[in-house]
């Protein structure tokens, strides 16, 4: 344990102490020296991002319900208590038995941001771990991740002990008892990684070596030892009503960014939007039934008396049940004054139905992601939406008594012309009309339209995968071209930073050299790079100028088809021939249907993963 | 109407949650708990329950006070027993009355009562208790607030001497690093006026130049009065 008196001392001196007090309803304290397995779980943001975080409290209660496993949390300090610890010389600790991280066997991160990479990177060290996997010792704990990022796991690999590929609470008991076994042996750690690599799912990249082209593109990966597999397959849940889901949550005491219950409808989603990385790699489609929603619902009531349900997915208008649930959830909880809300909504009528249903009289703002300006474009990425259901929809919802509307896009999407871009301002002021079409006494509230654009990153393990991003200025000039063109006190325009964007793109189709510099951008400072007000980008530049690293390779480079990517070596069960017809379709703006209309062919049902869709 | 008035605790590290964490944690409390408590009528409905007097992010305290309006009239050792099930352990309902009368809590309190400790390293050999004596004497004790308007520092000059009712040493030990001190104060507190314990010290150390460390500095609330038409009285 730490020592409680400096731990006293500098909550006296920091902002939101109980970011660090722990002790939350339902969170769980066993007898640390009276574990067989202790388990760091390491969010690599701060508290209130990371307890908004399912994955979090689904491995947590899994681990912890085993009685040999001790499960604990730990999140990023924020910078005020990382500095107050420097000077106390407290080590990174866990919440629950305030446990300095390298006295546990495993600490785990989760990777759900890719610029969320220098606070891993900042949390070994203040833990005082070695960075460099090659660097620790035997007595240091072995450091591990999983979640979406890890499927291109090349840029930390050499901070990573080992990945886990897929869905985690699918493997992380399997590995865990592996571990207890291990340790009644006298083998080492390197025992144990030969051991894990034959567990489908791990990766450990030490058993792997890179082998680059003269362009500094990849020739081979090979593995460096006889039996380690030549691909990783990812590890899927089957059966989405049998799989283990808490029936407890932690509460935290201060808020988070999503303080309600998380319902998890279902896995996947069908839609097949082209520049959607969570579209592919969690395929197939695994929904839970109505029956069993509610009856979660209820457990989750019960044991947390939180006031709002959340029905949580990547398309939650997608669930096959939807009114069917949403009207029994309602009519089982409005008495109770406890809400239903829906995180995303589909650009329809019968989605505005259901908002009415669950908003009932408060008419909180809608917010729609017509994703492109024009529909050229959204044809080119696959969003299956044309201008008139998203007029139809604001028309309805207007009627309807809202008039606060927020609409969402990318610009610099593969194809993108000027023209397109505009159409995002064209869009806004047909939104505009829409409101004032409506005759004076059935128009309510003050129209007020949000128009954002973030900038497109080209993700792994989509049919744009292989295309160049926008650069830095392209996106300016848009961004301005735009911005200029909107004269409506009525349209709000707002944009996210490119630099950024851009270094999230480098991050996300690096390789493992791109290590070197994520660990310079730390020495140099960086840390909180998805904050704002943290986010430091010429220490980045510096940090690849000195690391050799050309950004630009990565991010604003086209890949050649045949071109080896970093994460070739993985198998998510969708075939690559797929997305390549995909991005062939997507140049010459083809539609695919949504596979729930029928298979369009991705794999992934006959693939070994065994996936039914 | 209803309504159950009742004490409680807030002690050890849940002094770090603030008082809009306290009301969130209350509601999911009542929910946990099933408590029929009343819900105010509108868009969006809230449990009807008020806690007297704020307490700042950083004070323990054994003297916490707030109403609750019920639907159905519940046993009070009913409520009590279904609530600190549900409640975290460092904080407790210790009591409760159902009472009569319309006035809001928050507007009667007048008085709290702290107990404070501190550490200070230049007392030197001067008494406390005599300096403390002769400062309740003098007629204007000063502060300067700070309050921030619009982003501006707004600096104002305020007599804080009415705010203080008494002070009381309850003692002092030598320690390694100087003089651990222990005192309970009553001071204002409520709508018609109120000092903040912290700059209750604060203007103390500036008086007697105690270079208090403020890691040392444990504040506790172990009292809080009322005034109803002129006699001080306690919540229950």
């Amino acid at each position: 344990m730490i020592d409680m008196n400096k731990f006293n001392k500098v909550l006296k001196r920091v902002i939101k102490p109980a970011r660090y007090i722990g002790m939350e309803i339902n969170s769980i304290v066993k007898d640390f020296n009276n574990v067989d397995v202790k388990f760091a779980f390491a969010f690599p943001d701060i508290y209130e991002v990371g307890m908004s975080h399912l994955g979090l409290h689904i491995l947590y209660n899994l681990l912890n319900e085993k009685e040999y496993i001790a499960c604990e949390r730990v999140f990023a300090p924020w910078v005020d208590m990382e500095e107050e610890m420097k000077k106390e010389e407290i080590p990174l600790f866990t919440l629950e038995n305030r446990e300095p991280i390298g006295n546990f066997d495993f600490v785990g991160f989760t990777l759900q941001y890719e610029m969320s990479y220098t606070n891993i990177v900042n949390m070994l060290h203040l833990g005082n771990i070695p960075i460099l996997s090659k660097d620790r010792e035997e007595e240091d704990p072995f450091i591990i991740a999983g979640g979406p990022c890890a499927y291109n796991p090349e840029p930390i690999a050499d901070i990573i002990d080992f990945f886990v590929i897929g869905e985690g609470e699918e493997v992380i008991l399997e590995i865990l008892e592996k571990y207890r076994e291990f340790k009644k042996t006298s083998g080492t750690k390197l025992d144990f990684l030969k051991e894990v690599s034959q567990i489908q799912g791990v990766y450990v990249p030490r058993f792997y070596e890179i082998h680059y082209n003269k362009d500094n593109t990849i020739k081979e990966m090979v593995p460096i030892l006889e039996d380690v597999p030549k691909t990783i397959e990812k590890r899927i849940v089957k059966d989405l009503d049998k799989v283990y889901f808490p029936e407890k949550l932690i509460i935290p005491y201060i808020e988070t960014v999503h303080d309600r219950i998380p319902l998890e409808i279902f896995r996947g989603c069908t839609r097949g939007c082209r520049f959607c990385q969570a579209g592919i790699i969690y395929r197939p489609v695994r929904e839970k039934s109505p029956e069993k929603l509610l009856d979660l619902a209820k457990k989750l009531v019960e044991e947390t008396g939180y006031e709002n349900i959340s029905l949580t997915s990547l398309s939650s208008c997608d669930y096959s049940q939807l009114e069917l649930l949403i009207s029994q959830l309602i009519d089982r909880y409005e008495e109770d004054k406890i809400g239903v809300s829906l995180p995303s909504l589909r650009l329809d009528s019968f989605s505005i139905d259901i908002l009415k249903e669950i908003e009932k009289v408060r008419k909180t703002g809608l917010t729609f992601a017509p994703e492109a300006g024009s529909q050229r474009l959204r044809d080119v990425i696959n969003k299956g939406i044309d201008e008139k259901d998203l007029t139809t929809a604001v028309s309805y919802a207007f009627k309807e008594g809202w008039s606060t509307v927020k609409l969402y896009f990318m610009i610099g999407l593969p194809t993108e012309t000027d023209e397109d871009v505009l159409g995002i301002k064209e869009l806004g002021y047909k939104v505009k009309d829409m409101f004032f079409i409506l005759p004076k006494e059935e128009r309510r509230g003050n129209l007020k339209i949000t128009l954002s654009t973030s900038c497109f990153v080209p993700k792994p393990f989509t049919p744009f995968q292989w295309v160049g991003q926008d650069s830095i200025d392209e996106f300016y000039r848009k961004i301005n071209l735009l911005r200029n063109s909107i004269r409506d006190r009525k349209i709000v325009y707002n944009y996210h930073d490119p630099k950024l964007s851009y270094l999230e793109a480098v991050v996300a189709r690096g390789d493992r050299k791109v290590g070197k510099a994520i660990i310079k951008a730390w020495e140099k400072g960086c840390k909180f790079d998805g904050w704002s007000e943290k986010f430091n980008y010429d220490l980045w530049i510096e940090a690849f100028e000195e690391t050799g690293i050309n950004g630009d390779f990565y991010a604003l480079r086209e890949r050649d088809m045949e071109e080896v990517l970093p994460w070739d070596f993985i198998n998510i069960g969708v075939s690559k021939k797929y997305l390549i017809k995909e991005y062939e379709k997507a140049k010459i703006g083809k539609l695919t249907r949504d596979c729930r209309l029928g298979c369009t062919g991705c794999g992934i049902n006959q693939s070994y993963l065994g996936g039914v869709c | 109407m209803l309504m159950l008035r009742v004490k409680f605790t807030k002690e050890n590290y849940l002094q770090y949650i603030s008082h809009l964490d306290l009301m969130r944690l209350f509601n999911r409390t009542f929910r946990r708990a099933n408590i029929p408590i009343k819900y105010s009528e509108g868009y969006n409905p809230q449990p009807k329950f008020s806690i007297a007097n704020p307490l700042s992010l950083g004070i323990e305290s054994i003297s916490e006070y707030m109403d609750i309006e019920l639907e159905e009239e519940i046993p009070v050792e009913d409520f009590i027993s279904s609530m600190n099930r549900e409640l975290p352990k460092d904080i407790r309902i210790i009591e409760g009355k159902y009472i009569e009368g319309d006035k809001s809590l928050s507007s009667l309190v007048a008085w709290s009562y702290y107990e404070i400790k501190f550490v200070t390293n230049n007392l030197n050999n001067r008494q406390l208790d005599k300096l403390i004596e002769a400062w309740l004497k003098k007629e204007n004790i000063t502060i300067i607030r700070t309050r921030r308007k619009k982003g501006r520092e707004i600096k104002k000059e305020q007599n804080i001497k009415p705010l203080i009712g008494n002070i009381v040493l309850n003692g002092q030990w030598t320690i390694d690093n100087g003089q651990l001190i222990e005192l309970n104060c009553l001071l204002k507190a409520g709508d018609r006026g109120n000092l903040k314990p912290t700059d209750f010290i604060n203007a103390m150390d500036k008086e007697f130049d105690l270079h208090i460390d403020p890691d040392t500095v444990d504040i506790k609330r172990i009292g809080l009065y009322l005034e109803n038409n002129g006699e001080i009285q306690a919540p229950i």
